[in-house]
């Protein structure tokens, strides 16, 4: 199969794969760890809310979840222009001037965080920081579901972790429904689809 | 008349001063599940690989928690010790004394995992483990729903 086809002019272009459509926007690393992060949280807080009483699994998630969240922040320094914090971190005056905008019905046509979505992934990364952080040292007590670094704190630092945790996994919840309801309401109010991009790696730009 | 009764309202103090107050009867409670995580935090440790198994130690530790359960615990959940009256001093959340039946179905369930892990508890390593697992499973699930994650 050919990447060369036939246009109605008899001009031979190059066919670009669906994947190739637009402009390059998000590089793999950051493709790949945005879905891992997704299966990888919903494991976690299932298993957490719904699953067996012995956690092994909702450890391992969680540890997923960490790696995830590290190989992020690494890759938001020395990733691609899009993934750097340096490159999406905005202060407030873009951050208002873009939420000004917000209600025009017309794609933002910004490749990459615009500047309210950069303080939502900072957002997030911070309590989902706060969250492997207090499971890490929390102390439910029952000896077998117990943080690995939670020995290497005072139990009141390990109940006051434990006492985090939960509270955290609804807030990080809720960021979850605030994410997909900005994707819908792009997707709906200013017909911007912003998922596939996600998949593809690159934005169509009319 | 007032003399027999200020004499009996004199008397009447030390009686009350001996009874057990909320916060001795939350202190107690606390003291006895101290005991079963003592015995537990050996079992544990000795599952997790931090502490060598000991068939000995391991079957005496179960052996342990198996004659707490003979202990009655009912009067540790007297009436008036929640962490609603008790703030700071105790974890027992007021829906223990709303759902008796379901703390009574928890518990079940942790002696039955204690009977289990007695049948075992010398026969191994690979005997314990599971065991140990299931047992503080049981655990878990009651802090779950009767503990106040935090004082």
């Amino acid at each position: 199969m050919s990447m060369v086809s036939e246009t109605g002019r008899g001009r031979a272009i190059p066919q670009p794969s669906i994947a190739a459509e637009g402009v390059p926007v998000w590089d793999p690393v950051v493709r790949v760890l945005h879905w891992a992060l997704v299966i990888a949280f919903a494991a976690a807080w299932g298993l957490g809310k719904f699953g067996p009483d012995q956690m092994t699994l909702h450890f391992w998630a969680g540890y997923a979840v960490a790696a995830i969240v590290v190989i992020r922040v690494i890759w938001g320094f020395v990733g691609s222009q899009t993934a750097r914090f340096t490159s999406f971190v905005k202060g407030p005056r873009k951050v208002f001037g873009y939420a000004r905008e917000m209600t025009s019905r017309r794609p933002s046509k910004t490749l990459g965080h615009n500047p309210m979505g950069a303080l939502f992934i900072v957002g997030v990364l911070i309590v989902l920081a706060m969250q492997i952080l207090s499971g890490l040292l929390a102390d439910p007590e029952d000896y077998i579901n117990v943080g690995p670094l939670a020995q290497y704190v005072s139990s009141d630092v390990a109940r006051q972790a434990l006492a985090l945790h939960e509270p955290l996994s609804t807030l990080l919840l809720a960021m979850v429904a605030v994410h997909i309801l900005s994707i819908v309401f792009y997707r709906l109010y200013k017909k911007e689809d912003l998922v596939t991009p996600m998949f593809t790696g690159r934005k169509k730009i009319d | 008349m007032r003399k027999i009764l200020l004499s009996l309202l004199v008397l009447a103090v030390p009686a009350a001063a001996a009874a057990q107050s909320a916060e001795d009867i939350a202190g107690a409670r606390i003291g006895y599940y101290r005991l079963l995580g003592h015995e537990m935090s050996l079992l544990a440790a000795m599952a997790k690989g931090d502490v060598e198994y000991n068939a000995e130690k391991a079957a005496a530790a179960a052996k342990d928690l198996q004659t707490l359960t003979q202990y009655s615990v009912s009067d540790l959940f007297a009436p008036g010790t929640s962490n609603a009256e008790l703030p700071g001093k105790t974890r027992a959340l007021p829906v223990i004394w709303e759902d008796m039946a379901g703390l009574g179905d928890k518990g079940a369930a942790y002696v039955s995992a204690v009977e289990e892990l007695n049948g075992v508890a010398g026969n191994g390593l690979d005997a314990l483990r599971p065991a140990v697992g299931k047992l503080g499973g049981t655990c878990k699930s009651c802090h779950d729903d009767f503990r106040a994650k935090d004082f």
